[in-house]
């Protein structure tokens, strides 16, 4: 890792040094040109309606046929607080035959959208489980993290009470919003709320000077930076 | 110009080649023309984008691998950018991995199971810092190399190569201090390379000019030659070309279609080699049908039909119906095989097999078994026809030859016996043959329509129908009735063993066939009349011969039994009696398996037995009395009253009949009396024991009938005698007494009885001689009746005498020394009643009154005593005394 560091640092010197022309294209992180990305992951069970939020926040489009997701990858410019940001949202499988390899995607989140359908209670139920692995791959209680209750629109057919959701969140000390996918309802609101919580807690991380626990994350986004 | 598009957005973000993406972003084109290009990772998936929207395109990904960006290529905004990467993968295709792609999974074992050491395709340069590799313990992950260069490489020979990558990947643990020093080899390397070239110049100067000059040559060369041949050679060089390559058509264009026969000519050999079998097979099937190898022809008539049947080339249809009708001529030389008798089960269930299995239209098995049937019947009035007409044939010649006597044999011929025997073969035979095809048929083994109840009964009727037949004929040949001629017995029995050995051989092969009971009963039926036939036929000729018994009458006495003398009548009549019951016994009785016993009680046959026994018996008894009784008239008529004595002698050649009978009619009649008494008594008894010896019914009322006769006959004949023979002597008695008394005077000395005593007592004992000769111990009751009637006369006489005149003391003394002697002399033989009547003679003579005459008396009784004493002992005695 330390080699790694090194000779990425020691490249930009040579490459300022020697100021040689170089064919190869730019780095695709190149410090400062790029607008900060926040990179948001959602999870929750399969058919939740994970891919629905997110097509509806990226394209404000509402797909009705359901194609089950394995890994899809969604990056655009929004404007957040007045400060062009680039949002990647990471829309991971919610069937449980891709688990094995949620940890990987887990690892590079940097915010969570934590999904469930209110008129399925197993769904609700297996957020728990989310948590749970999100705060083990992470090691970190106050990553950021939304609980979404989603499909606000069918409450008719609601099945989990706002209670214990709210008390759900509240025991997890995070936010909890109901949205609707389909007449996108809090979808916006839920995925700037999350970006606040990224862009407030990386603020926060680079003013800590020291961070010995999460130092190869904060290192390299310091690189990222730099 | 539009704004180039932007890809925002791809699902999935990787997957191995072929991988289905949704590649989502803005102006992805405004419609599908518009999308001119695409690629993901750098490959170019254009071929399978779909363009759905001007934010969607769906597209397949391409061989590629590493991540890489989505670049969409519109006409109206030129090509675009991507937010997004995609990674590509390979997949490692392993036998549990569902696939797309066919994987050839017998390949050696290089191939699955995810990356093995492979041997290195491409030559790697030693190491260029001179530094020793590091191990591969602690390797730099691949992927965050490929992060920090996306677009470079760890390979020195390539064109994108990094430095940072292959010191990350080789060096990533060395220290500075090596890697410096690493750097001053390489800087080393590099110098002596450089020096290198330039010696390399300085040592061949003598060869660098020496190709200066050449090449000044060369280009002298090719000045001229361009002055010589001006400035366009192509013309010229065209045209040779041309000219050769007109040339070369003309040389080839034969050969070429040389080639084009050869190649149409191997198609069409290839063809009928593919279809060799089609076309030889008509003549395989004629081939076959000569060697009989039908299984084959039908196989291969399956195997073309499956192959050919729905075939639309001419061709082949041309040759399918040619085989069709061979297959259709085959079915017709089955068909009539099959119905053509005589032939096996074996060989006719195999052409209904394969009649059925070239789809004969029709019942194969039931036109079998009807034709099987018919030539049963046709066999059975065949066989009929033949031996009638064989018989007829003989008989005729046996008329020619001797008219008279004729040898007609009815029942019992030597043909009869052959028909029977063949009938019976031809019958079991072909039942062998029918019943079980029937039942095979009816199992459903052989096709047809075994189900049908009518068939069931056609068949039944048909078994019944040949058994009948059967049946009809052998009643027709064995039963009728019998020609006049005595057949010897040897020959009845012998061949009535045999007829009936043949009709047990037919009934029980038909009975191993496990055939339903009703035929079976017709023939069984068949079987037991015939047995009765046979039984009434020895019986009747055991009646026959009895009736011949007249003739064979020689009077000779064959035996003094204790009923007197016997001819052998009675031997023989048991003897013809014994014979018969044990042809009866040896031939019929015995009942074969599944027959009714033939004596069954209260049955006709046993009727019948007891009938003919009785009938037997009772002409016996007419024979007896015929032969006792018949000739009386002639002999009584040649007969002198008063020479009764003498007649035995006179007698002799007298006989009316009959060759050896020289026997007086007094000697015929005791003797039948005899016979009489002695077969009542006697052999009665052993025909009864003979009888149940045979385990036949008990024939007592037959017995009890026959034994009445007798007796009756006995007693007839006791009385014949009597009268014959009493008579004359009762007769006689007055003359010769009358005789006496006119010469007897009053006063004469009475010192002996008068000659008429002497001469009853002298009849008396030739008529006891005479009976007691032939019938011995029963001789006194002839004698006894003879004493009787003598006594009566005496009496009677007595009391004519008396009333009178009193009679002197002479006379009276006279009369009673008469009758003193004549009951001492037949002491023996009187009775009670010749008591009687010889004390009533005596009662009226007036008793003797002096000593002197008593004494008178007794001295004559004693002196008679003495003279008669052989006299009285003959009369008084018996044959046994003697």
């Amino acid at each position: 890792m330390f080699s790694a560091l090194a000779y990425q640092l020691s490249s930009k010197f040579l490459e300022e040094q020697k100021c040689a022309p170089v064919k190869r294209r730019t780095m695709s992180k190149k410090p400062a040109a790029q607008p900060t990305l926040h990179k948001v992951i959602m999870v929750g069970s399969g058919g939740v309606g994970k891919s629905a939020l997110t097509l509806q926040f990226m394209y404000d489009e509402f797909v009705e046929d359901y194609e089950p997701t394995k890994a899809d990858s969604y990056r655009k410019k929004v404007v957040l607080d007045g400060e062009e940001v680039q949002i990647d949202i990471l829309d991971t499988a919610g069937q449980e035959d891709y688990a094995a390899i949620r940890d990987n995607y887990f690892r590079s989140g940097e915010g969570f959208l934590c999904v469930f359908s209110i008129t399925e209670p197993e769904s609700f139920d297996a957020t728990q489980e989310f948590r749970e692995q999100i705060l083990r791959v992470k090691n970190d209680e106050n990553i950021p993290f939304l609980l979404v209750g989603n499909k606000s629109d069918l409450a008719d057919k609601r099945r989990v009470p706002l209670d214990s959701c709210r008390e759900r969140a509240q025991h997890w000390q995070v936010p909890y919003v109901e949205t609707s996918a389909k007449t996108r309802d809090n979808v916006d609101k839920v995925f700037f709320d999350l970006m606040r919580e990224i862009r407030s807690r990386k603020s926060d991380d680079s003013r800590a000077t020291n961070g010995d626990v999460k130092g190869k994350k904060r290192r390299k986004i310091k690189c990222a930076i730099l | 110009m539009g704004p180039p598009p932007v890809v925002t957005g791809i699902s999935p973000k990787e997957g191995p080649p072929g991988t289905r993406v949704t590649i989502r972003g803005e102006f992805l084109g405004t419609s599908a023309i518009d999308l001119i290009g695409l690629k993901i990772c750098g490959c170019d998936c254009l071929l399978s984008a779909e363009w759905k929207s001007k934010n969607k395109i769906v597209a397949r990904s391409g061989p590629c691998k590493g991540r890489g960006d989505i670049i969409v290529t519109t006409r109206s905004g030129g090509e675009g950018t991507s937010t997004v990467q995609f990674r590509g993968y390979h997949e490692s295709i392993g036998p549990v991995k569902e696939s797309a792609v066919w994987v050839e999974e017998a390949a050696p074992p290089s191939l699955p199971w995810g990356r093995r050491p492979m041997s290195p395709t491409t030559y790697t340069p030693p190491d260029p810092l001179g530094l020793s590799t590091e191990g591969d313990d602690c390797k730099f992950p691949e992927e965050e190399l490929n992060e920090m260069f996306p677009d470079g490489s760890g390979k020195l020979s390539d064109d994108n190569f990094q430095p940072g990558w292959y010191l990350l990947e080789h060096h990533s643990n060395t220290s500075y201090e090596d890697l410096k020093a690493g750097m001053v080899f390489l800087q080393r390397k590099v110098e002596s390379q450089k020096e290198g070239q330039l010696s390399f110049l300085k040592a061949n100067t003598g060869a660098v000019m020496d190709q200066l000059d050449r090449l000044v040559l060369l280009k002298n060369m090719y000045e001229e030659d361009e002055r010589k041949n001006g400035k366009e050679p192509l013309p010229s060089l065209q045209a040779a070309i041309e000219e050769s390559i007109t040339l070369a058509d003309s040389l080839f264009s034969e050969i070429l279609s040389r080639k084009d026969n050869a190649d149409k000519t191997r198609e069409a050999l290839s063809l009928l080699t593919r279809h060799k079998f089609l076309f030889q097979l008509p003549a395989s099937i004629d081939r076959n049908i000569r060697k009989k190898e039908y299984d084959l022809v039908v196989n291969d008539y399956t195997r073309v039909k499956n192959l050919f049947g729905n075939t639309d080339v001419k061709l082949f249809q041309k040759i399918l119906a040619e085989i069709d009708k061979k297959i259709e001529d085959l079915k017709e030389k089955l068909y009539t095989r099959m119905k053509t008798m005589p032939i096996n089960v074996q060989e006719q269930t195999k052409y209904i097999r394969l009649l059925i299995s070239l789809n004969w239209e029709g019942d194969a098995a039931w036109v079998a078994i009807t034709s099987r049937k018919e030539y049963l019947m046709s066999l059975m009035n065949k066989v009929k026809d033949h031996f009638k007409q064989k018989e007829e044939q003989e008989s005729n010649e046996k008329g020619k030859r001797k008219s008279k006597e004729s040898e007609w044999l009815g029942g019992w011929g030597a043909v009869r016996g052959a028909w029977v025997a063949a009938a019976a073969g031809a019958l079991a035979a072909q039942l062998h043959a029918l019943w079980p095809l029937a039942r095979r048929y009816f199992a459903g083994e052989l096709a047809g329509e075994p189900t049908s109840t009518q068939r069931q009964a056609d068949l039944k009727e048909m078994i019944i129908a040949a058994v009948e037949l059967f049946s009809e004929h052998m009643r027709a040949c064995l039963l009728s009735p019998g020609g006049g001629k005595l057949v010897p017995t040897d020959t009845l029995r012998v061949r009535l063993v045999a007829n009936l050995r043949h009709l047990r051989e037919a009934y029980d092969s038909l009975l191993k066939l496990d055939l339903p009971s009703q035929p079976l009963s017709i023939v069984e039926k068949v079987i037991f009349d015939y047995r009765v036939h046979g039984m009434t036929v020895f019986l009747q000729r055991a009646h026959k011969r009895v009736k011949g018994l007249a003739e064979k009458e020689t009077w000779k006495i064959e035996e003094y039994s204790d009923y007197g003398a016997i001819t052998n009548l009675p031997h023989l009549l048991e003897t013809y009696l014994n014979e018969a019951f044990s042809a009866i016994h040896k031939c019929v009785v015995t009942s074969g398996r599944r027959e009714s016993p033939l004596l069954a009680d209260h049955g006709e046959p046993a009727a019948i037995l007891q009938r003919h026994t009785q009938q037997i018996l009772l002409a016996y008894v007419t024979v007896l009395q015929d032969l006792a009784l018949n000739h009386e008239d002639q002999e009584f008529n040649n007969s002198n009253l008063s020479v009764a004595l003498e007649q035995r002698g006179e007698e002799v050649g007298g006989g009316p009949a009959g060759p050896a009978p020289p026997a007086s009619w007094q000697l015929r009649l005791l003797l039948a009396g005899a016979n009489a008494a002695y077969t009542r008594r006697h052999t009665l008894a052993a025909i009864a024991t003979a009888i149940h010896n045979f385990g036949f019914p008990k024939q007592n009322q037959a017995l009890q009938a026959t034994k009445e006769a007798l007796s009756t006959l006995e007693s007839t004949i006791a009385e014949t005698y009597l009268e014959h023979k009493g008579d004359p002597l009762v007769g006689t008695i007055e003359p010769s007494m009358d005789m006496g008394r006119h010469k007897t005077d009053a006063d004469a000395v009475v010192d002996d009885a008068r000659p008429y005593v002497y001469e009853i007592i002298n009849n008396l004992i030739a008529v006891h001689a005479e009976v007691d000769s032939v019938s011995g111990a029963a001789s006194s009751r002839y004698v006894r009746d003879i004493c009787e009637t003598v006594c009566e006369e005496l009496a009677r006489l007595a009391a004519l005498g008396s009333p009178g005149a009193p009679m002197s003391p002479a006379a009276a003394f006279q009369a009673r020394l008469e009758y003193t002697l004549l009951r001492l002399a037949c002491a023996e033989h009187l009775t009670r009643k010749a008591e009687n009547h010889l004390m009533e003679a005596l009662a009226g003579i007036p008793p003797i009154e002096s000593e002197e005459e008593k004494k008178r008396m007794d001295t004559i009784v004693q002196g008679f005593k003495k003279r008669m004493e052989l006299q009285l002992a003959s009369l008084n005695c018996n044959m046994e005394t003697v």
